[in-house]
């Protein structure tokens, strides 16, 4: 029987193949954990579907694969398989073992894996890729609890942190744990962030400009909306005006291919939009924003935010980027970044806190006015600072006078 | 047939109306899904048209005939009490047509577009709707099969719908049958022979095994009530031979033993396997795992081997039951608009609507003992509940088991007035993983056949107030070693 990685949910469409934690030789049961592996999003254990022993491991540990590969083979003859229940593959598995089957299925023979958990916990652990058969209860009468599923997470996210933090340190193992007080996992979403920052640092020649930009006229011009009962975040208006100014400026959109010395200039913007969430950073993209009206960008930014806050995001909704935003203004403070590019994107760009602050206006009087810093990085192999300033100029210009974005309207 | 090139784009796809596919239909909507329901016949499928809803306005009909003679012991004189089963059947077809209209109503109300006409896969992503001389292509991301099983005659017998019956045949009679042969193991039979013994018929059951897969206790009193009522049954008998004539049928049966014995009737009840209804599908073009007997095979989220087409209810094989064809409707649904969901068969309630009526969820006595070892067993008569009396129905007994080293409830099985109502709080209890004093503290209405489980649970402990000493906690025995 082959054990293929099959979509474990939220759309996955290939994983890491982490560590096995069986043998070529090994007996196993039904059920009984195979293999780790590691989404984008999540470690999850593979386990055996029927009761066996393991043939052959096909892929290598470190090797990334997509769903529908084959990672092991088990040989399940009816020697092994003393149990008919386990003896089906996964995917029949919750079929009841009807002995009577031919007489019409009349009586349900049942053989219980009994799992002392309320259906609410059950939720819990299946929402987490947990099987509920390999965590001990401390509930009464040894109950599984939601506490002990969410502890299991966290032991186990740790443990194959700390297995592979030991792999990379062996020969000083003893001395550098021997001092920490306490271990955080790096792996799952934050290993995942690592490894792209690292990737773009030492990739892309990062050179970052600031700006500052005057946006009392488009805070105007979102309360007149208002008062017409529309609401439309700044951010929808930076986005719109973002793909208003690569439109001008589409170097700023488009991919370097350095073996094929040729970069390629994307007329589609698809905008993604750095989004902070308890896991750690994430961005989910907007696609063909210069197909889209300031209102369905809007909602659809506002969507995907929410998406994300509630680690619902499928992986068709988090890949294909041109161009990254980052909006840290309403996270409070920060005058200025240097925000790594989201590779392989040209540039990215950080819209700050907005303040009121006293200004010099054309006719020499002194106003209070609405003030934003923003930083943008770009990669200095595929363009000059010049470029870039006329480019955040072109984009100042639509934010301070809103209005001009209308003579965009297609 | 013409296959336009122009096929018409779809979200879901679900190819049959009953209550698992229009469950589903209806689910797939308000999750804001565009859903194509696509039917041959009516809405409502078997269960709704000829299964569940059929037999059981017979049952309704059958416990009210049964409640006559109680009625005149409580001074309520009817002066004529006949039946007529022709009103009977007007009444059934009322129903059935107010029940597929309200089908209808809500399939409309949730905006999901119904296509008349025989489906057939053409491709992964593409199905025909053959409907008379029109022929549509539909293009679909999801599919939902939901076609259900038919019925085979056991190959000793066959259906001729006249005096050979089978459940599409036996709720449409004009006439009482004088004598009724029923031959089969499961509910459905049950429900056939207590119908029809209370309408008046003589009933003679055949049978395997007898238990029709019930608890020991359960199918113990189910043969005490049926020898009280004179309706007759054989055990660990086959039918060799029937053959039907003008005005009787005559059955061969052999015993386990190897003797045969002819009974004669005026109708035989055959209740048949069922064979998946996947001819002219076309799911073998899409190479789609089977079973050796034909049913689809489904994971727990009901998805096939092929990852975006999804099986529900009878198609997927047993238990043949609308309970699970509307569970796995809903999470096939549910699955498809990106939810993590799960269908877990183990405490699925089976009911039986006879008279009285039985309900079961979680394990028999004998299967607890098999996988658990020692177990507690509390048994609790009917006789012994106040409301039971009042109504005159204190046939049934009310049984639970328990984990002897954990306390953690592991079935729960009830013959008697209200067992199909009472099996919910059984299943609440099993699914939430309860323990013997999770079902002992809460109030059970009094007076109430509520009190009744409440009983069988304390005599678990030999505390029932109602049972005497003697009577209960004298199965702690064969708990091998383990005190109270």
């Amino acid at each position: 029987m082959e054990v293929k990685l099959h979509d474990i949910g939220e759309g996955m469409t290939e994983a890491v193949v982490l560590t096995y934690l069986v043998q070529k030789g090994d007996y196993v049961k039904a059920d009984q954990p195979l293999v780790e592996v590691q989404t984008d999003k999540m470690v999850a254990e593979i386990p055996a579907p029927a009761e066996g022993i393991v043939q052959d491991i096909l892929v290598r540990e470190g090797e990334t694969i997509a769903v529908g590969t084959t990672i092991l083979t088990l040989q399940t003859s009816a020697v092994v398989q003393p149990n008919p229940a386990s003896s089906s593959n996964a995917a029949e598995s919750f079929r009841l073992p009807s002995a009577n089957e031919e007489t019409g299925g009349s009586v349900l023979t049942k053989n219980i894996r009994r799992v002392l958990a309320t259906p609410y916990t059950r939720k819990i652990a299946r929402e987490h890729g947990v099987n509920l058969e390999q965590i001990a209860g401390t509930g009464p009468g040894g109950r599984i609890t939601d506490e002990d599923v969410y502890r299991f997470i966290e032991a186990k996210q740790t443990k194959s942190a700390s297995s592979a933090a030991a792999l990379e340190a062996a020969p000083k193992k003893e001395n550098s744990s021997a001092s920490a007080t306490s271990v955080l996992p790096f792996c799952g979403r934050r290993k995942q962030i690592a490894k792209k920052m690292a990737q773009s640092l030492y990739t892309i020649p990062h050179c970052t400009h600031f700006e500052e930009v005057d946006v009392t006229e488009l805070i105007r011009f979102r309360e007149e909306l208002k008062q017409h009962d529309i609401h439309i975040s700044a951010t929808a208006f930076f986005i719109k005006a973002l793909s208003l100014s690569l439109k001008q400026f589409p170097i700023f959109n488009a991919r370097l291919d350095e073996e094929r010395e040729e970069i390629h200039l994307y007329a589609e913007h698809h905008i993604g939009i750095a989004v902070d969430t308890e896991d750690g950073l994430i961005v989910p993209v907007i696609r063909h924003v210069e197909r889209k009206s300031l209102r369905e960008i809007h909602e659809e930014a506002k969507q995907l935010t929410k998406r994300a806050q509630e680690n619902k995001l499928s992986v068709s909704e988090i890949t294909g980027s041109t161009f990254t935003i980052s909006n840290v203004g309403p996270l409070g403070g920060s005058i200025g970044a240097t925000p790594i590019i989201n590779y392989p994107e040209v540039a990215l760009m950080a819209f700050h806190k907005t303040k009121k602050r006293p200004m010099v206006m054309e006719n020499d009087e002194i106003a209070v006015r609405s003030m934003m810093n923003i930083s943008m990085s770009f990669d200095h192999r595929v363009a000059d600072g010049a470029t870039a300033v006329a480019f955040t100029n072109y984009f100042v210009r639509l934010i301070e006078n809103p209005k001009r974005m209308l003579m965009e309207l297609v | 047939m013409v296959v336009g090139e122009l096929a018409q784009e779809r979200d879901v796809v679900i190819i049959g109306g009953g209550p698992g596919g229009y469950s589903a239909a209806i689910r797939a909507a308000q999750l804001g899904l565009s859903v194509t329901l696509i039917e041959e016949g009516e809405l409502g499928g078997v269960c709704l048209n000829k299964g569940c809803i059929p037999s059981k306005v017979f049952a309704h009909a059958a416990q009210k005939m049964a409640d006559i003679p109680h009625l005149k012991d409580i001074g309520i004189d009817l002066e004529n009490t006949g039946f007529q089963l022709g009103k009977l059947q007007n009444y059934k077809a009322k129903i059935i047509t107010q029940l597929r209209q309200g089908v209808e109503a809500l399939c409309k109300a949730n905006r999901i577009e119904i296509l008349r006409g025989h489906a057939s896969f053409l491709a992964e992503d593409r199905i025909g709707v053959e409907a008379g001389d029109a022929f549509e292509v539909y293009r679909f991301r999801h599919a939902i099969i939901a076609v259900g099983a038919s019925h085979v005659s056991p190959p000793t017998v066959s259906v001729d719908h006249e005096r050979i019956l089978n459940v599409d045949s036996i709720y449409s009679l004009e006439t009482l049958p004088g004598h009724l042969l029923v031959y089969g193991n499961d509910y459905i039979a049950l429900e056939a022979a207590m119908s029809f013994h209370a309408f008046g018929s003589q009933v003679s059951v055949i049978s395997d095994d007898g238990t029709f897969g019930l608890d020991d206790t359960i199918a113990k009193e189910l043969q005490r009530i049926w020898k009280k009522r004179k309706i007759k049954l054989y055990t660990r008998c086959q039918i060799e031979r029937a053959e039907s004539s003008l005005d009787c049928v005559a059955v061969t049966i052999r015993t386990a033993e190897g003797e045969t014995a002819t009974l004669e009737g005026s109708h035989l009840f055959v209740s048949c396997e069922k064979k998946a209804n996947t001819n002219g599908l076309g799911i073998e073009r899409l190479g789609m795992k089977t079973d050796e007997n034909g049913f689809i095979q489904v994971n727990r989220q009901a998805q096939t081997s092929l990852s975006h087409i999804y099986a529900i209810g009878d198609v997927t094989g047993a238990p043949f039951l609308a309970v699970k064809a509307i569970k796995q409707g809903k999470a096939a649904a549910e699955a498809i608009a990106g939810q993590l969901v799960e269908v877990d068969l183990t405490f699925l309630p089976t009911v039986v609507h006879s008279i009285p009526p039985i309900a079961s969820a979680g394990l028999t006595e004998t299967e607890a003992r098999r996988q658990y070892g020692a177990v507690r067993i509390g048994e609790f008569p009917l006789a012994g509940n106040g409301y039971a009396s009042i109504l005159g129905q204190k046939d049934g007994v009310i049984k639970v088991i328990s984990d002897a080293a954990t306390d953690v409830l592991l079935g729960v099985h009830i013959i008697g007035a209200g067992a199909v109502e009472l099996i919910s709080s059984g299943v609440l209890g099993l699914e939430m993983a309860a323990r013997e004093e999770d079902f002992r503290f809460p109030f059970y209405p009094h007076p109430s056949g509520n009190e009744a489980l409440l009983e069988a649970i304390e005599a678990l402990r030999a505390q029932a107030i109602h049972l005497a000493p003697a009577k209960q906690g004298k199965k702690e025995d064969h708990t091998k070693g383990v005190t109270i």
